[in-house]
């Protein structure tokens, strides 16, 4: 009989559930995307019901529910902190405790009601899933972990070992202090919003001035951050407020900076771009720091790196130049939508001390749509389309339209876990034509216009094109590394040539999805470069569409031109207009 | 207006009001909490000078603080502490 454990972490923000079958993850999503509420905090219903459902199992069969951090231990650094700031945190306290009393001091019950479980729930140290989700995912049976996110209970940062099956989580440094949150706070003074557009900020920075020496913003910011030689590091917390308040820069920060923080839609000035830069120069140093630290410690080859820091794509392709590391590995979902998977690893192998086997080897772990559905779908709304009669048919239809620089929407297999569209749920386009970052912006996703597109590649072709590492880690199959584009191809790929002729690739192996990998190559047939933009299927403010019914609902609001969806193609211009309102709907 | 309308926004009403009338006598009760609860025991911190936060910078060589955290008994995952 199989042994199933389910993985839930909510109420802080993107909610997600898991399931883990005899040590596999056979199913994992986010809240979000059923919801339609981005980063969304709530209890995971849907998501928990898909996990369910796709099995053909019920609650009943689950044998161990797993949640993602201790609440009580997170509630004594939240009165910590109202004892230490007391009178200042009337706001906060008023603000959050309800929901402590309502929801987060009620995890057992909550669970118990809403999934009428009656079974096990165990609870883990919220850097323990982190660390979980990356190591024993990972193909490595020894390894080096660094977990860097916002705040778990207490910790920030902390690193340790994996061996075999167990974890050891060694040194931590602990709230306020904290990389994830002076991350935040920046990007909170450069008027995006928190927990969401840090993204963006790393995006931002290429287009500061990267000179230590001549940044002054990097030297102010120096100022901030005490950093130790073991890269063990603390605040000077009078330029913070967030331990207290519900903003995070203080007065004292802003006046550091030279003004005020920066009102959404403002004009991003030369002095906020090279703040993101000088933000972005902190951040790499220290984790310089920590990193060789933590080689010297553990004298590992080998580094997973999980928290929502691990996002840092720009980062994380320098890794393996800057460190003594020799391999990396970050899982798709390095926040904390993926600390779901991180509990129900830890409970199988660790706690329960089964044979380790899986490894996570992409992210098509969401929900999936049978043909006969997408049809029925289709059919029942009266949508026009046309059906492919082969997959080769499918292929070079789809490569052509591409290349003819139509907006594709592609819609295929499992739903990805994590923030990034992987080839499941994405839209592509010409990587080839100069026009295609504008024509994108205007048609579909109105976004910042700093803001580069990511180009997709297969793995065989990479090193042709992108001064990867060599061998290509498997992060880069999940965009989380950012490398140089080899110079002589920066401006036959502008569309996805950042300003400082950098690109956040996505790498496709064969084997995690043939359907997208033959695509690439189809269209690199016609362009003479297999590379295709792909950016999230979405617009901005939405999550990452999942039904059938947000893909089509998407599309007819916005530019997108086709939507191959299976193995159904339709044309935007044949079909009536939604009353979608992509502008309305475009928020930070 | 139809009276299923009238009864709607009758409803509807009824709830906004409600949820206000919640959240004023949340705030008030929860403040005396802060006030009482909190800040009593804060005054008292700060007179034994005890500090709930780390937040000073030092001199020490490092930062970092034992964590220690490896495999334990599995009854002790069945606690929220």
């Amino acid at each position: 009989m199989s042994t199933y454990i389910l993985g839930i972490s909510c109420y802080y923000h993107d909610s997600s559930a898991a399931l883990l079958k005899d040590g596999t993850i056979v199913a994992a999503a986010e809240e979000e995307r059923f919801t339609r509420k981005k980063h969304d905090t709530s209890f995971p219903i849907n998501a928990v019901s898909f996990c369910l459902e796709s099995q053909g199992i019920t609650i009943k069969d689950v044998d161990y529910i797993g949640f993602y951090e201790k609440p009580f231990l997170k509630l004594e650094r939240v009165l910590s902190q109202h004892l230490e700031m007391f009178p200042y945190s009337l706001k906060t306290f008023l603000g959050s405790t309800p929901s402590w009393i309502n929801e987060k001091l009620r995890v057992p019950r909550i669970i118990r009601k809403k999934l009428c479980y009656n079974k096990d729930i165990l609870f883990i140290e919220h850097h323990l899933a982190h660390a979980a989700s990356a190591y024993l995912l990972s193909p490595f049976k020894k390894s080096a972990i660094l977990t860097v996110d916002g705040v778990g209970e207490w910790t920030t940062t902390a690193y340790g070992i994996g061996k075999g099956n167990d974890i050891h989580l060694i040194k931590e440094i602990m709230f306020p202090t904290s990389l994830g949150l002076i991350y935040s706070t920046i990007t909170a003074y450069l008027g995006f919003s928190v927990n969401n557009s840090e993204y963006k900020v790393m995006g931002l920075s290429p287009y500061g001035n990267m000179n230590r020496k001549t940044n002054i913003y990097y030297q102010k910011l120096k100022k901030v951050v005490d950093v130790k030689e073991d890269g063990s590091y603390r605040f000077d917390m009078s330029y913070f407020i967030y331990h207290y308040a519900d903003r995070m820069p203080s007065k004292k920060l802003c006046r550091l900076l030279g003004g005020p923080v920066r009102k959404p839609g403002e004009e991003l000035t030369q002095r906020h771009k090279d703040i993101a830069a000088a933000l972005q120069m902190v951040l790499e140093d220290v984790m310089t720091k920590i990193l060789n630290h933590v080689h010297k410690v553990t004298k590992q080859d080998n580094i997973v790196l999980a928290g929502g820091v691990a996002l840092n794509s720009v980062y994380n392709g320098k890794i393996l130049r800057n460190t003594k590391f020799k391999k990396i590995w970050i899982q798709p979902d390095a926040g904390d939508g993926g600390t779901s998977m991180g509990v129900a690893s830890y409970i199988y192998h660790t706690l329960l001390g089964k044979k380790r086997e899986f490894v996570l080897k992409d992210a098509y772990l969401g929900p999936s749509y049978s043909t006969k559905h997408i049809k029925s779908f289709l059919d029942k709304n009266e949508i026009k389309y046309s059906e492919f009669k082969t997959r080769e048919e499918l292929l070079k239809t789809t490569a052509k339209l591409i290349y003819e620089n139509n907006v594709i929407g592609w819609f295929q297999g499992g739903m990805e876990i994590g923030p990034r569209a992987l080839g499941a749920r994405s839209i592509l386009s010409n990587a080839c034509n100069p026009e295609m970052k504008e024509i994108l912006n205007l048609k579909v996703k109105h976004r910042e216009k700093f803001r580069p597109f990511a180009p997709v590649v297969c793995e065989d072709d990479a090193l042709k094109y992108f001064d990867c590492d060599n061998p290509i880690p498997e992060a880069t199959d999940f965009m989380l590394m950012v490398y140089p584009i080899k110079k002589q191809w920066r401006t036959k790929i502008p569309s996805v040539t950042h300003v400082d002729g950098s690109g956040r690739l996505q790498t496709i192996r064969r084997g995690q999805n043939p359907l997208y990998y033959d695509l690439i190559k189809e269209f690199g047939r016609l362009s003479g470069i297999p590379i295709i933009i792909n950016t999230s299927f979405n617009i901005r403010g939405e999550p990452i569409v999942c039904t059938p019914y947000d893909t089509y609902k998407c599309m007819m609001g916005t530019g997108i031109d086709y939507l191959v969806m299976d193995n159904f193609l339709i044309k935007r211009d044949h079909n009536s207009r939604d009353i979608w309102d992509s502008e309305k709907y475009a928020t930070d | 207006m139809s009276l299923k309308q009238f009864f709607s926004g009758f409803k509807k009403g009824m709830k906004n009001f409600g949820q206000n009338i919640a959240l004023i006598v949340n705030s008030a009760l929860l403040s005396i909490v802060y006030f009482i609860g909190v800040g009593f025991t804060s005054i008292i911190s700060k007179i034994v000078r005890k500090h709930f936060l780390d937040t000073k910078l030092s001199k020490k060589a490092t930062y970092w603080h034992d964590l220690n955290l490896k495999k334990k008994p599995i009854e002790e995952y069945y606690r929220q502490f």
